[in-house]
């Protein structure tokens, strides 16, 4: 059995706050929201990043009761709030409908970082006897998928992916294969991820994270001249994939549909770090494209968030994989999002259904090294397919194609 | 008719042309293999960081030496403990294939499954930089995920199809292996190098005490007395391709994968649902994606942690699947030998389980006390069982959070 899989509900959480109006606004304007992490504890070096795009306070009550959410780790609650607000966008009660036939496959990138930091102080300071359950059960990478299922009782295959920046494009094309194969009537994929002050300065050390120019502006420069890192993000986004069929079926509005992904790797590069394979990745690109029938490819959702050496990958495998002078506006939405996948997800599926994403502030120079920059936004006509790209640290690439239904 | 569904199965099954497996027993398959057959537990004091303030104190560790790896000395410092399992585990099993990986990179993938990953560099990495961040080395950061083992491999075998990494608790690996499958099927990989790895760390192992899940004795699945797991370490992995790709290289499959199937509890965080609705789902879906009935499985590699709550409501879940064979089927763990390595366990079991097709000889769990009556099983316990024409064996795993996964393995030519 082999399905069309249409994408019909996104709950998303980001800096920008609660859900998809909030986020598209934020895409369109082109403005990141970033906050100043808490540097009191000294693991941060002197200077250094200072800030991430962090969820502020909101309120979750809506999506999740408080007596359930005492029981899970931030990203569980952000996972399943995220979740929950996926099935009402999907106009979708609850999947009791076919509980056992509903997936779940989700991605994170440092998992529990709150919960794990916690349990570790704990034995560090009081000794391994102080370990707190409720902690180790939340530090596990797939506490927050778990209790997605949980929360609303799917009992399907519950994936938890773990491949850095391209996990969150896994997951989606993992719960499209359970939908089109006919293993699942219905599943959620999304990501989650957490930002701590000592994340944060662990990889501001690692020398990931952009940093304060002279003016003590501190921005992620995606694909741009003058990028030194990326924003730390986090968040949630979930969406709900269904056969094409059943969604018409019920009427549903479809936000896009999945024309297929694909996965490679780049051997070259470091653990963590970046390495120089482009004309690999962009092979693989490359048949990915004619394996998908070659049609043409009118916008780009890339993941390129600031990294310096990232960018110079991910231009250059987008300039091989596509013929001389046929590249698409590439939009960079990890510049106003930050670099978390659920928002990449999240706003490479708005992008997909016609909302504009806007070049981020502060991305108007040139790399001449890569040769070209993000569009700068306001296109008019609502793109038929686009492309999502992710090149992860350490060499994992995934790509996922959007059509419009 | 029964040609056509035999020709069937056989299209949708893929071979397994190598494996390799790191654990307590050693380095290296020849030593688990020993080991599984003279049921010798590896579960005992333990050095991979200090357990003396711990409620239990023994563990399944991988001996050392470890064998030096062909890396430049930086490489080799960025790896975990779990990244050099999994590369010795994998190297093994490339070996054991005859693959030269470099011939045809961007046709084989990595899956993988961990839970743990570098968590124990992480450890580390925490403690410096609590003591001075001016001087903790931040690139451990660069390992720590459960992602890395599956990426030191691709890296180091030169690969450049999909990498992916499934974490999802106990159930990782056998998910991830169900994974190169259906690429397999669908022609996304020719070659799936699949399997998981994990090392022993102060979180799980402080965790699971804090459960009260940790035996202070070597584990004891399926008996009256079993009061919970030990914990242990190592890698697992499957060299994967369809069976026309091994025959148009020359390469005999030491064993075919029928099947996979996988499903959730949806129950509770870390309690299975009692009466083993979701493990039997998980298991019925790899007997229905293999293509083949309960009454032809000979053996049940089981998950068998020896916790009260997970052996109760597996011995459930294979009544539900199994019926009124539940209690003929013979039934082994091979935790109570190399421990419970978590996120690796589903490929450790599964080499585990290819071993027992192989020889006919089924793991016995070592000591003399009986079976738990009450479990309605018939675990082999004490010596070595002889399966005379064993074809058909499942491997089931069930994880934190309800995940539950199971493979369907099967000798050479038996897809029936």
């Amino acid at each position: 059995m082999s399905r069309a899989v249409v994408i019909t509900g996104m709950g998303v959480i980001s800096a920008h706050g609660l859900g998809r109006e909030s986020l598209a606004a934020a895409l369109a304007a082109g403005t990141p929201a970033t906050a100043a992490v808490d540097r009191s504890a000294g693991f941060h070096p002197r200077g250094g990043a200072r800030t991430a795009a962090m969820v502020g306070p909101v309120d979750l009550g809506r999506w999740l009761p408080a007596a359930a959410a005492r029981r899970m780790g931030r990203p569980s609650r952000l996972a399943v709030a995220a979740a929950r607000m996926a099935i009402a966008d999907a106009g979708i009660d609850l999947p009791a409908s076919h509980p056992t036939l509903t997936a779940v496959a989700m991605a994170t990138t440092f998992g529990a970082s709150s919960s794990t930091e916690t349990l570790l102080k704990e034995i560090r300071d009081e000794g391994p006897e102080a370990a707190s359950p409720f902690q180790f059960t939340e530090c596990v990478a797939n506490a927050p998928t778990a209790q997605v299922a949980l929360s609303l009782g799917a009992r399907g295959a519950n994936f938890t992916l773990m491949q850095g920046e391209a996990g969150p494009l896994l997951a989606v094309a993992r719960a499209a294969r359970e939908v089109s194969s006919g293993r699942a009537e219905m599943a959620l994929a999304g990501a989650v991820d957490e930002v701590t002050p000592l994340l944060h300065a662990i990889l501001d050390r690692f020398g990931a994270l952009a940093q304060p120019d002279r003016a003590g502006v501190e921005r992620a420069r995606p694909l741009a001249a003058g990028r030194n890192g990326y924003t730390l993000g986090e968040g949630a986004a979930v969406l709900v994939l269904e056969p094409e069929g059943v969604a018409r079926a019920r009427g549903a509005r479809v936000l896009a549909r999945l024309g297929g992904s694909a996965g490679a790797n780049d051997p070259s590069a470091p653990a963590g770090g970046w390495g120089s394979g482009g004309a690999g990745l962009a092979a693989a690109l490359s048949r990915f494209l004619t394996a998908m029938g070659g049609a043409r490819i009118d916008r780009i959702v890339s993941g390129a968030s600031g990294s310096r050496r990232g960018d110079l990958l991910e231009g250059s495998v987008l300039k091989m994989g596509f013929d001389r002078g046929t590249l698409p506006p590439v939009h960079t939405p990890k510049g106003i999002v930050g670099e978390h996948g659920g928002g990449l997800l999240a706003a490479a599926v708005l992008a997909a259904a016609g909302c504009p994403i806007a070049r981020p502030s502060g991305c108007d120079e040139i790399d001449p090294e890569i040769g070209f920059l993000a569009h700068a936004g306001g296109l008019p006509e609502p793109p038929q397919r686009t492309l999502v790209t992710a090149l992860a640290s350490g060499g994992p690439a995934a790509w996922l194609l959007l059509e419009r239904p | 008719m029964a040609a056509k569904r035999s020709q069937a199965v056989e299209h949708r099954a893929v071979a397994v042309t190598g494996y390799g497996v790191v654990s307590a027993l050693g380095w290296g398959v020849r030593s688990f293999a020993d080991g599984l057959s003279a049921g010798r537990a590896a579960i005992g004091p333990f050095d991979r960081f200090d357990p003396s303030r711990q409620r239990t104190r023994i563990a399944a560790q991988v001996p050392g030496p470890a064998p030096r790896l062909p890396l430049a000395a930086a490489a080799a410092r960025r790896l975990s403990w779990a990244d050099r399992f999994a590369l010795a585990a994998a190297s093994e099993a490339v070996g054991h294939a005859d693959l030269d990986p470099r011939r045809e990179p961007h046709a084989i993938g990595v899956f993988f499954g961990s839970s743990t990953g570098g968590m124990l560099e992480a450890e580390i990495l925490y403690d410096q930089m609590r003591a001075d961040p001016r001087h903790a080395r931040v690139s451990k950061i660069a390992s720590q995920s459960p992602g890395g083992p599956a990426e030191a491999v691709a890296r180091h075998l030169g690969l450049m199809g999909p990498v992916e990494t499934i974490s999802s608790a106990c159930a990782s690996a056998a998910m991830a292996i169900g994974c190169a499958l259906a690429a397999l099927r669908d022609g996304s990989v020719d070659v799936a190098i699949a399997g998981g790895a994990d090392s022993l760390c102060r979180v799980t192992y402080a965790g699971f005490n804090a459960l009260r899940a940790v035996d202070a004795e070597p584990c004891r699945p399926f008996r009256a007395s079993r009061a919970g797991l030990s914990l242990g370490e190592g890698a697992g992995v499957l060299v994967l391709e369809r069976a026309a790709h091994a025959a148009a290289r020359g390469v005999r499959p030491h064993a075919l994968l029928l099947g996979a199937g996988s499903s959730c509890d949806a129950y509770h965080m870390t309690t299975p649902e009692p009466e083993g609705e979701g493990a039997a789902r998980a298991l019925a879906a790899a007997l229905a994606d293999a293509g083949v009935g309960a009454d032809a499985v000979d053996f049940l590699n089981a998950h068998g942690t020896a916790t009260p709550h997970n052996d109760e409501a597996e011995a459930r879940a294979i009544r539900r699947v199994f019926g009124a064979r539940a209690s003929r089927l013979p039934v082994t763990s091979t935790k109570a030998i190399v421990g419970h390595l978590l996120g690796s366990a589903g490929a450790v079991e599964a080499v585990a389980t290819l071993l027992a097709l192989a020889s006919g000889w089924l793991t016995a769990m070592p000591g003399p006390e009986p079976a738990d009556p009450a479990l309605g099983l018939d675990p082999v316990i004490a010596a070595p069982r002889h399966l005379a024409g064993a074809r058909v064996a499942v491997s089931a795993n069930l994880g934190f959070g309800g995940a539950n996964a199971a493979l369907v393995l099967a000798r050479p030519g038996e897809a029936r």
